[in-house]
């Protein structure tokens, strides 16, 4: 875990990017963070009328609870701001979703070409769709263990600082 | 093959879900600060899109066509999105936890939009059958996912230029949006009389 005020950058010089968590739980060790939820409208100020937010239970945020090595002292109910490198952000979300629906639809597409029929198609598409998440699991067991998929500790979140604040013209 | 590559291509670029049809909007403005997580969401919708075209494929032949219940399209659409968001949620929890985490913290897991609904209706509408119906929700989302990563680049420049107070935020963007689908209409060509 870096300090406070740690380089925007990862070890191979390539940008981070930014995420905002709350403390929950912390010993001398260990921090226990969950991840403020963002919408993929963004959020706005009908937030609370479109019901996207509501969706975000506690019981969801708690699946997305993730561990730090205490070094910079954090404290129970404290945002602060994590980092992860651009390029494991983008490797990870083509692991998670890039690479099952290219086998999939991989599947799919052949079986229409060789068969003509909707059901072959079908079937193989669930067939390409189960290897493509076999092989999304050995892949993320790969990042992980390289500790790409781990975030970094970056800095104390300003007071009313958002994600939407980062980055806005 | 040619009639599928085509499909992809011409609903990716020519008929693009966001700067032609004019859908999936809120995204396309709210998640389009950042490059990154433009790409990373991209893909997220790009899955969600393609799996429900084909669900509501299935749907719509099996179940609505032959017990005459049409009219309730679009509420069981909209019932079969909900179930593949949270398909694939459960599904990339289940292959990875890590990977769910870390995807959890910088990208909204939750990828609907109007755009997600809008594709399997016109999959009806224009009577596709599987394979078409996966390939065109496919080129939809392959072009909104396009449309999100060239608007993200250009609004991190925008956030460097020196652009007058009344038309900071969403006024700019708008613009540049619509700049932007009048060069995506030379995909369409020209008609001349």
């Amino acid at each position: 875990m870096s300090p406070a005020g740690a380089s925007l950058f990862d070890s191979g010089g390539r940008p981070l990017v930014e995420g905002f968590a709350r403390v929950v739980a912390a010993d001398t060790a260990t921090a226990w963070l969950e991840p403020e939820q963002t919408s993929s409208c963004g959020g706005c100020a009908s937030a609370a009328a479109c019901g996207v937010k509501s969706g975000q239970g506690n019981r969801r945020l708690e699946a997305r609870r993730f561990a730090l090595a205490n070094d910079c002292q954090l404290r129970v109910g404290e945002r602060v701001v994590i980092g992860i490198s651009e390029y494991a952000l983008i490797r990870a979300s083509a692991t998670a979703y890039a690479i099952p629906l290219l086998c999939m639809m991989g599947a799919a597409v052949a079986a229409q070409l060789l068969t003509g029929r909707d059901g072959w198609a079908m079937a193989a598409a669930v067939a390409g769709l189960t290897a493509g998440l076999l092989i999304a699991r050995l892949r993320a067991g790969r990042l992980q263990a390289r500790g790409d998929l781990t975030p970094r500790y970056l800095r104390h979140a300003r007071s009313g600082e958002e994600c939407n604040d980062r980055g806005e013209d | 093959m040619q009639e599928l590559i085509l499909l992809v291509v011409g609903t990716a670029l020519v008929n693009n879900v966001v700067l032609a049809r004019f859908l999936g909007l809120c995204s396309f403005m709210g998640v389009t600060t950042k490059i990154d997580t433009a790409v990373g969401l991209g893909m997220a919708t790009t899955f969600v899109m393609t799996v429900s075209s084909m669900i509501a494929w299935g749907v719509e032949t099996f179940l609505l066509v032959p017990h005459d219940l049409a009219y309730l399209r679009t509420v069981t659409f909209i019932l079969v999105i909900a179930a593949v968001v949270q398909f694939t949620e459960s599904v990339v929890r289940k292959v990875s936890p890590s990977l769910f985490r870390t995807l959890g913290i910088y990208l909204p897991l939750i990828t609907t939009n109007c755009a997600v609904l809008g594709i399997p209706l016109l999959n009806v509408h224009d009577k596709f059958n599987f394979i078409q119906s996966m390939l065109n929700g496919f080129g939809a989302a392959l072009g909104f996912s396009m449309i999100l990563a060239i608007f993200a680049g250009l609004r991190e420049r925008l956030a460097l230029a020196a652009v007058p107070r009344l038309f900071m935020g969403p006024p700019i963007g708008f613009i540049t949006a619509s700049l932007l689908a009048l060069a995506f209409m030379g995909f369409s060509g020209i008609h001349t009389n």
